[in-house]
């Protein structure tokens, strides 16, 4: 699912540290009685094992500088590998590596290593809301700035003439020069990890950001922020309709922003219009994101396959999913054409026929000479 | 050796024991012709599977059992009404949605938030989601512990949202409101080669507390032939008048 980022130069002089980070979903509050505190100061021991220069970031995010020890266990991958057995023997744990405490704590949540240089590219295509500011995400939003790359596209001048100094190191973080994102850090967890007092130090709030239109919106927006700090952006997504002849081609999923608001309607061009070799309504609920394996033979048990004329070479008898038991058809369609291939660009002729079992009614499609349940009447 | 500061959490939460004592209270006072607000619509033909009527507010209900063919499309027909009619939807664990099947359903997806892949994470973001969101359809990717079901069951009735469980194989150790279970289901349109998939028939056995105590069976269309639901009511043996495309976007 996750799409490496293209590496893009930093220009200028960067005092970026390249920093491994490890992100426990579930030690990120500091709870009352501080059981959460104690297994995160677990996990930082374990991790201490492979480095000694761990330091606790926030409730559930410790970092370390990745270089020396990546030389030392033989490159980024094998010392990501390493920290997160670690950490994970102690609490479900992502571990990521980026230039800059910010990157690496967004490619932690979703387990990359961003190559050296590669940060702003990772950056580029996520919301402005991210950088948890909520007065600067709505003045970019009506400048119909919406990403950290349009963000970062903009020249210092123009950011400190019209956004001061908090906008101007926003810009630094959204374009990789720097990776101090206000806020990010909250000294009272080392300062509690230590055993030290630390009521002197402020929790910092969470970032949030919300510019709904209706008080409905404002809630719905400000409680998925929230879950996308949790989960990372892509971790809130969005559907958007658009033309196809399968039902895989028909949905778009984007990552959910607040700039996305409603639009009146989520569909785009040529969504609803017919389309050759459409497959009928009504549609199938469940859209297998990857390709499931099936088998699919005839009354005399040998395979069933598409001429290339498309046609059956026989009539379908009974079904196997993922190496599974065989099942009986009880009815079966098709086929009807389908010249994409689902999962990857280069484009081949194929079929699609819907199958039905006791249990279940399936659409499948045949591609590189198997069958492929691609989606699911469930 | 842990310093413990309980007004200064971090997180949004104020102290769910007031907040639902509020939430009480809130109920309490409000006026009777007001009432409605406590339910949140349903497509027609469903109406006739719940006891209001209609979702009540702060309710949990679970869809299907293990490998239960229809659960998504029960849970997804039943967010549809409210959905249409303003409600913002969440769907939390499931990474496969059809998004056309939504849409037929009725469904509006610039209110829909769809959280596939929530990982170990999955029950923060579903009590994240129920802070904001009417509705939430839960898919849980991992079995539940009895306290995260019982700590999510709690928030969307202090939230006064509604939880659409969907067990699958996970399962789900909380007893809810309302539990919906599809029997039987049998398509109609394919033949051997000729024809294709056209419309579903499901019966579905739904079962609850006070009210609801004692289980009733219905049957739907679902999808119909134009991808929504109907009533598949059917008198001595033959389908009733309300059958394909009899429901109501």
């Amino acid at each position: 699912m996750e799409q490496s980022p293209v590496p893009v130069p930093v220009q200028g002089g960067t005092d970026v540290d390249r920093l491994l980070v490890v992100h426990c979903p579930e030690l990120l509050l500091e709870d009352e009685g501080g059981a959460m505190l104690r297994t995160f100061a677990e996990v930082i021991a374990a991790v201490e094992t492979y480095c000694p220069w761990v330091t606790a970031v926030r409730p559930g995010i410790c970092s370390l500088p990745s270089r020396g020890p990546a030389r030392y266990f033989g490159g980024e991958g094998a010392l990501v590998e390493l920290v997160q057995a670690a950490a994970c023997g102690v609490s479900p744990s992502e571990v990521g590596v980026a230039d800059g405490l910010f990157a690496a704590v967004l490619a932690a949540r979703r387990g990359l290593i961003v190559p050296a240089g590669g940060t702003p590219g990772f950056l580029a295509p996520l919301p402005v809301s991210i950088l948890g500011q909520r007065d600067l995400a709505g003045l970019l939003a009506r400048l119909g700035i919406r990403t950290l790359g349009e963000f970062a596209a903009l020249s210092d001048a123009d950011v400190i003439g019209r956004f001061g100094a908090d906008g101007t190191h926003a810009h630094r973080v959204a374009s990789g020069r720097s990776g101090e994102q206000a806020d990010l850090r909250q000294p009272r967890t080392a300062r509690l990890l230590a055993g030290e007092p630390a009521e002197d130090l402020p929790v910092v709030a969470e970032p949030g950001f919300w510019g709904g239109v209706s008080d409905a919106d404002a809630r719905a927006a400000r409680c998925l922020s929230a879950a996308q700090d949790l989960l990372g952006p892509d971790g809130v997504v969005t559907v958007r309709l658009q033309g196809g002849r399968g039902p895989v081609e028909r949905a778009r999923f984007v990552t959910w922003t607040t700039g996305g608001q409603p639009q009146g309607n989520a569909s785009s061009a040529g969504a609803g219009a017919p389309w050759p070799g459409q497959i009928p309504a009504p549609a199938p609920a469940v859209v297998h994101p990857d390709p499931v394996r099936a088998d699919l033979a005839d009354g005399r048990g040998e395979p069933v396959r598409v001429s290339s004329r498309g046609l059956l070479t026989a009539a379908p008898d009974r079904l196997s999913v993922e190496g599974g038991p065989w099942e009986p058809l009880s009815g079966w369609a098709g086929p009807w054409p389908a010249d994409e291939r689902w999962w990857s660009r280069s484009r081949r002729r194929g079929a699609r026929l819907q199958a039905v079992t006791p249990r279940c009614a399936h659409l499948l499609v045949a591609e590189r000479g198997h069958w492929w349940v691609e989606a699911t009447y469930g | 050796m842990f310093v413990s500061a309980p007004h200064r959490r971090l997180g949004r939460d104020l102290d769910p024991a007031a907040l639902a004592a509020l939430a009480a209270v809130a109920e309490r006072t409000r006026p009777i012709a007001a009432s409605q607000t406590r339910l949140l619509p349903v497509l027609p033909p469903l109406a006739g599977l719940l006891p209001d009527r209609a979702l009540r507010r702060g309710t949990t209900l679970t869809v299907g059992r293990p490998g239960d063919d229809g659960s998504l499309s029960i849970a997804l027909a039943l967010v549809a009404g409210a959905s249409g009619s303003g409600s913002w939807c969440a769907l939390v664990g499931h990474p496969g949605l059809g998004a056309v099947a939504a849409v037929d359903l009725g469904i509006d997806l610039d209110r829909l938030a769809v959280l596939p892949r929530p990982g170990v994470a999955w029950a923060e973001a579903t009590a994240a989601v129920l802070e904001g969101v009417d509705l939430v359809v839960l898919c849980p990717p991992f079995p539940p512990r009895p306290a995260m079901a019982r700590r999510l069951v709690a928030r969307a009735r202090e939230r006064r949202a509604v939880l659409i469980v969907v067990p699958g194989r996970a399962g789900w150790p909380e007893p809810p409101d309302l539990r919906l279970q599809v029997d039987d289901v049998a398509w109609e349109g394919v033949d051997a080669g000729e024809g294709h998939l056209r419309q579903r028939r499901m019966t579905v056995t739904v079962a609850g507390r006070r009210s609801a105590a004692r289980p009733t069976r219905h049957h739907l269309w679902l999808p119909a032939a134009d991808g929504t639901v109907a009533d598949g009511a059917v008198a001595d043996g033959a389908v009733a008048g309300a059958g394909a495309g009899a429901g109501g976007h």
